[in-house]
């Protein structure tokens, strides 16, 4: 059966109205006794509320809500929103990303105050990053974004005695000011040239021409901005390794996966729809031409990332900029489109696609093995990290999942996304940027195997000892682990299904 | 009637001092004036242009602005609060316990 047939058509928001009322309905159930905080009762709300969004995203994606065989893609209110299949596809990570996180938290902050704002806020962030992928004008992409990094920036700065966590939220809340001005800043300026704030409509304005094209080319350079910051990619990136390192880690987890997809799937929307590269290349002789600024933004975002994450000393630093540099790859996507590419362009940003659903498990489960060795109260370099796997083999072998998944090895999810990404670049005609990438994933594969190494084959040092087993952190790093590995048979429906919905944008 | 380019003009210069302001001063409350004065560089866009192509939209999403500009802010006071219990101060590069 197919949903939403005989159903009015804001039935298709469900997934974000869904995370936004379990938002709510967790401050409602702190404020009910505000005097004792039931850390089991809000993490099980969090969770199953996130389950919950991500179930009807699924289900819908399934049945073809918004896509070609139902009647295409659902608009609403004046085209603000709409909800096809990438908008749910997307959904669908954040959901799966804010879910494993509330589990983790609930060890994570068991001796913490505020539990129940913290959750609330996991969930408002949530909200915000689905209406992302839903947006379809500059006005909600603004909105929406805010109500993504705000949250976020409390998050972050969520440990009020502990002073990195303040210094992470202090960075990351001036350069997500900064860099969210420098964005509305943008948006005036398309509107000066355009006169409309409706994604379809830039295009359509873009389409007749205009003459200020000098104008046009801030506006969009100053928008792809924008998207850098959210998507923690060069020349906005510095943020990234303080937030994600002060940050308790379970939100680095949620940030590094979440926040970073949802970039992602705005700066998509808005290329591919608003701005088209057939059209912007048409006009002032071709100085618009955001393919080629994405491809330089691609490589140096990857290399830099690479390069910087193979010096660190310290892991949860090392994942960081390791975030940075797959920010690099999913960067592809849109750097490998070009004018007369027809369906080779669904299957580049389709593949960048997969990768970010695939880096959502990979990467939220690498962070929160983090988060469990800070509980244990272990050191934060690698050779803290030695011998960890004779206390705790299940967690070390979740981990050993993770990173050789990160580096692309082929037994495990990151290898069928990573290839397809490259490969459909190659077929796209830009073996370079494969090229670059495949090398940079060569040299990832030395830092990710130090902290296997520091696992399993250093000797642990003689006062090794790791306390409680934190059960919700358990079934969250496990559950992580099992969707990498499944998503090694099940890539190609992932593939095939994110190149569908992305071949849909063109 | 003052033409259109004006405005970019007049956005761009206000735009340029907010930058200037982000750059050189330490105090993050001076921080968050020169972000005040980006987002509404970007208002008088919206708004001159609302004008000139005689439609509602600039102005409307001006409002929204405004709205987020003052919820941004909200949420910046209160990290800059826990900045000054934690770090003594509102100078931002006080904040360095994380090597860049």
């Amino acid at each position: 059966m197919t949903p939403l047939q005989s159903t009015p058509e804001w039935v298709a928001t469900a997934p974000a109205i869904v995370l936004a009322l379990t938002g709510l309905a967790l401050l409602l159930i702190d404020t009910i006794d505000p005097d004792s905080t039931n850390n089991g009762l809000l993490a099980g709300t969090a969770t199953l509320g996130a389950l919950a969004a991500g179930g009807i995203a699924g289900w819908f994606l399934i049945g073809g809500t918004g896509m070609e065989s139902t009647g295409g893609a659902i608009s609403l209110y004046g085209d603000a929103l709409v909800v096809d299949g990438m908008s749910l596809f997307f959904t669908l990570i954040f959901t799966s990303v804010a879910a494993m996180v509330s589990v983790a938290s609930y060890d994570y902050l068991a001796d913490q105050r505020y539990q129940g704002e913290f959750y609330a806020l996991v969930l408002f962030a949530a909200t915000g990053m689905t209406l992302m992928g839903m947006s379809n004008s500059l006005a909600t992409v603004f909105v929406s974004l805010e109500l993504a990094s705000l949250p976020s920036y409390a998050l972050v700065a969520f440990l009020k005695e502990d002073r990195g966590s303040i210094e992470a939220g202090l960075k990351y809340f001036l350069i997500g000011a900064l860099s969210s001005a420098v964005f509305a800043f943008g948006i005036s300026l398309v509107f000066a040239v355009t006169g409309s704030l409706v994604l379809p409509e830039i295009a359509a304005s873009l389409a007749e021409g205009t003459e200020l094209v000098g104008v046009l080319g801030l506006g969009v350079l100053m928008i792809a901005g924008g998207f850098a910051f959210k998507t923690a990619s060069v020349p906005f990136h510095f943020w990234a390794p303080e937030a994600y390192e002060g940050a308790p880690a379970p939100v680095s987890a949620f940030l590094s996966s979440a926040s970073k997809a949802a970039g992602f799937v705005v700066a998509f929307r808005v290329f591919t729809v608003a701005f088209p590269l057939g059209t912007v290349t048409s006009i002032g002789g071709g100085s618009v031409d955001w393919s080629l600024l994405f491809a330089l933004l691609a490589v140096v975002t990857m290399t830099l990332g690479n390069f910087a994450a193979a010096t660190q000393q310290n892991v949860k630093r090392m994942l960081a900029y390791s975030s940075i540099g797959h920010a690099g790859y999913a960067l592809i996507g849109l750097a490998a489109i070009t004018v007369d590419g027809g369906a080779a362009n669904g299957d580049v940003l389709g593949a960048s696609m997969a990768h970010l659903f695939v880096y959502g498990f990979m990467n939220t489960g690498a962070f929160l093995f983090i988060a469990m060795v800070e509980k244990w109260g272990l050191g934060r370099t690698f050779e803290d990290y030695n011998g960890i796997a004779s206390k705790a083999p299940i967690a070390a072998a979740a981990m050993t999942v993770f990173m050789f998944s990160l580096a692309g090895l082929p037994p495990f999810g990151g290898f069928f996304s990573k290839y397809a990404l490259f490969f459909s670049a190659i077929e796209s005609g830009f073996w370079w940027l494969a090229a670059v990438g495949a090398v940079n994933s060569a040299l990832s594969l030395f830092y990710y195997s130090r902290v296997v190494k520091a696992m399993w084959i250093e000797e642990p040092s003689a006062n090794l000892e790791i306390g409680s087993q934190p059960v919700g952190m358990y079934v969250a790093i496990v559950f992580a682990a099992v969707g990498t590995v499944l998503l090694l048979p099940g890539s190609q429906p992932v593939i095939e299904t994110a190149q569908t919905v992305a071949a849909a944008l063109f | 009637m003052v033409p259109a380019q004006y405005y970019l003009v007049l956005s761009a210069a206000v735009f340029c001092i907010g930058i200037f302001g982000l750059l050189t001063r330490r105090n993050a409350l001076l921080f968050l004036m020169s972000v005040e004065l980006m987002l509404n560089a970007a208002n008088i866009n919206l708004v001159a242009f609302s004008y000139y192509w005689g439609n509602v939209t600039g102005q409307t999403f001006g409002l929204f602005t405004m709205a987020l500009a003052a919820a941004e802010v909200a949420v910046g006071i209160g990290i800059i609060l826990v900045l000054y219990r934690n770090f003594d101060g509102v100078d931002v590069t006080n904040a360095t316990t994380m090597r860049w």
